[in-house]
């Protein structure tokens, strides 16, 4: 068979079974359900990274086109309220397990040496994941959107001696306006995403280097 | 934590992991299965609940009542907490320190223990903070109130086409005819016996786009005397309202486009069976919403004849009552038939109603006007 023969003149070159030993075939300590939360967080990333990809395709990010865009998704595109629908929830159910995930993390005592910077990797991805839900949420142009987005960026505004510069950078403006709305999505689709996943880059990196934490017993 | 105490735990967790597992599969089947799970749950959620329908975006419309993602509802109700110059210690002090206090749990909790009974005061801190942040959430979720003039959003294309209609109804055809045809006006003030042109014709259609009519409508042509009707130029019509219009006015009288079955059903009037027994609910709710609501309804020169429903269009009027069941000689028969009487003239002024949509009228006073059908 010729994929006996292809796979170690692969292997040799590019290391697959290195990679699948110190990723797959390693032991971890006995743990619990709980400890599912991370990966179930991974997952809804990446699920939000597909459906929101297939999203863009037909969205449009102007004042005057984003809610028609949005209206085709759900009426015109063949399973376009599906993709929505999945990016839509899949946001609050990631909101939510991200935070479910940190107590997890922080009721086992998981954050103590050696996993200190994994802990601040983690809340720092936490920060870009609500980062996501506020831009993402003034995507659909919609009055909710519109509204909440007017009052978020006016408490921004608030922060004293340099509230009024965030409210400007955030708006692009004084208003609420298409330059706010290029703003949020350029934000939403760019900026935050490659910083996620630059952060889970090394947040897996030390989950795999030093190893899932055991289930404090107590004595420890 | 000290030297000791590092080779003490990385000791224990070389034991931890010997006496463990496989991370595949033991530990990805769990993952997997969950992840399995989460996407049943998301595909369920879009099938069952989907996403709500809302309307366009509207800075003009400040009764709007804000409110933010769920997730950042506790900030919000927070913020109840400190009002006016305290504002900043809500925004900015709370969530700065909270943030802070996160990032750099690891390097101030110096607690070596790990099992919860040694962590107490850690793990009853952070019990607090989440208890309270549930307590804002579920605290402000109740207490908004809830949206006012919250109408249903029309989410499918034959929804808002029939949406626009309804509004055209009301708000266009006591100068546009009820179908946009023109005509001399007759009984609307200011414009009396002014002819008005055709809309609804290729001359219009095809050199008017979309964002034309929406213009035309949103900021009116006052000069020519056509109203505005946006919120922001005094008018009635929010965005949505003003796109559902549009809509209409394209699937209805542009012949390049093709109305959709579903819509052209949900307009159409009922036809009457030659054995039916008309009803004002099932037949003349229709017509009358059609030819007759957008000058009888209050703020317009109607005689104070207001035919909202039932009981007005049966009771209300200068010359009331203006139907009289089983009278065919009531006010509204005889100037639906184009009789100049002492209430007044012709009904529509405009265009007189088709012959078998008097038809429909007659029959249903005839039968005594009944509101709903007879069971
Ligand atoms: C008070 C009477 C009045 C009402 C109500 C009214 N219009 Fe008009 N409309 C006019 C007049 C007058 C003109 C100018 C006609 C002309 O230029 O000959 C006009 C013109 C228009 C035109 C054509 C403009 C152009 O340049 O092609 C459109 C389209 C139109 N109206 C739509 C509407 C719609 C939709 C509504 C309902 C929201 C409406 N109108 C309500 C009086 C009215
Ligand atoms: C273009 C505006 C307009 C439309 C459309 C219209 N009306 Fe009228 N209607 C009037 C006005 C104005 C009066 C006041 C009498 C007059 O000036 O002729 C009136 C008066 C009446 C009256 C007498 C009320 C009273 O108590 O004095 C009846 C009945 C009536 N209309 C029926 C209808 C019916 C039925 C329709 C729909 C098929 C209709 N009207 C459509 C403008 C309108
Ligand atoms: C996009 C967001 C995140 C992703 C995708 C993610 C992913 C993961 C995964 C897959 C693991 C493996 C163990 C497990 O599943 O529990 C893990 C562990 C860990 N995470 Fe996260 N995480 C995220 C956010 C966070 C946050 C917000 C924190 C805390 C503030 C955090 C802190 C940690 C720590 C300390 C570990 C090691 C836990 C241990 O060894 O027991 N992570 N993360």
């Amino acid at each position: 068979m010729i994929s006996k023969r292809m796979f170690p003149w692969l292997d040799e070159r590019l290391g697959i079974s290195g990679i699948y030993k110190t990723i797959f075939d390693r032991m971890v300590p006995k743990v619990n359900w709980w400890f599912t939360l991370g990966s179930a967080t991974l997952f809804l990333f990446a699920l939000q990274v597909v459906t929101g990809i297939m999203l863009s395709v037909y969205y449009v990010p102007s004042p005057d086109k984003a809610y028609d865009s949005i209206q085709y998704i759900m009426n015109g595109v063949a399973f376009g309220w599906l993709i929505r629908g999945i990016h839509h929830w899949g946001a609050t159910l990631m909101v939510i397990t991200v935070f479910l995930h940190m107590l997890r993390v922080f009721f086992y005592a998981a954050y103590k040496y050696p996993r200190e910077i994994t802990w601040t990797t983690g809340v720092l991805l936490l920060l870009a994941t609500l980062g996501m839900g506020f831009t993402g949420y003034l995507l659909p142009w919609d009055q909710k959107a519109y509204w909440a987005t007017t009052v978020g960026t006016s408490i921004a505004g608030a922060v004293p001696g340099i509230g009024d510069f965030i409210l400007r950078a955030l708006r692009g403006g004084n208003d609420l306006s298409g330059v706010t709305l290029a703003r949020f999505f350029s934000a939403h689709i760019w900026m935050f995403p490659l910083i996620i996943i630059a952060l889970i880059g090394v947040h897996l990196y030390l989950v795999i280097r030093i190893g899932i934490s055991s289930i404090p017993k107590e004595n420890e | 934590m000290n030297d000791v105490q590092k080779v003490q735990y990385k000791e224990r967790y070389l034991r931890a992991k010997r006496n463990g597992e496989k991370f595949f599969p033991e530990s990805l089947y769990r993952d997997m299965l969950v992840m399995f799970a989460i996407f049943l749950l998301l595909v369920g959620l879009s099938i069952f609940i989907g996403v709500a329908a809302e309307p366009k975006a509207d800075p003009s419309d400040t009764t709007y009542i804000p409110r933010p993602e769920w997730y950042f509802l506790f900030l919000f109700e927070m913020l109840k907490f400190f009002p006016g110059s305290l504002e900043w210690v809500g925004t900015t002090i709370i969530p700065g320190a909270a943030v802070i206090a996160l990032l750099l749990l690891p390097f101030y909790d110096k607690n070596p223990a790990r099992h919860w009974k040694k962590r107490k005061f850690a793990i009853g801190f952070m019990s607090v903070v989440v208890v309270a942040m549930v307590f804002l959430t579920i605290q402000a979720a109740v207490t908004t109130p809830p949206q006012k003039n919250a109408s249903a959003v029309a989410a499918t294309l034959p929804a808002q086409i029939t949406a626009g209609q309804d509004t055209y109804s009301v708000q266009c055809a006591e100068c546009h005819g009820p179908d946009g045809g023109g005509g001399v006006i007759k009984g609307v003030k200011g414009l009396e016996g002014f002819k008005m042109k055709a809309i609804n014709g290729q001359d219009e259609m095809y050199t008017r786009t979309d964002n034309t009519l929406y213009n035309i409508v949103e900021y009116g042509q006052p000069d020519l005397g056509m109203p505005p009707f946006g919120k922001a130029f005094g008018g009635e019509l929010s965005r949505s309202d003003i796109d559902n219009l549009v809509t209409y006015m394209r699937y209805s009288w542009d012949n390049r486009v093709q109305m959709p079955k579903e819509a052209a059903q949900a307009n159409a009037i009922p036809v009457l069976g030659p054995k039916d027994i008309p009803s004002y609910s099932v037949n003349i709710a229709p017509i009358v919403k059609r030819y007759c609501v957008s000058c009888h309804r209050p703020g317009k020169e109607n005689n104070n004849y207001l035919m909202g429903g039932y009981n007005d269009v049966m009771n209300s009027g200068d010359h009331k009552p203006n139907v009289v069941a089983g009278d065919l000689n009531s006010n509204l028969i005889r100037m639906i038939h184009g009789e100049k009487i002492t209430a007044g003239g012709a009904m529509p002024p405009t265009k007189s109603l088709s012959p078998d949509l008097i038809a429909i009228f007659e029959r249903w006073v005839k039968a005594g006007a009944p509101e709903k059908p007879a069971k």
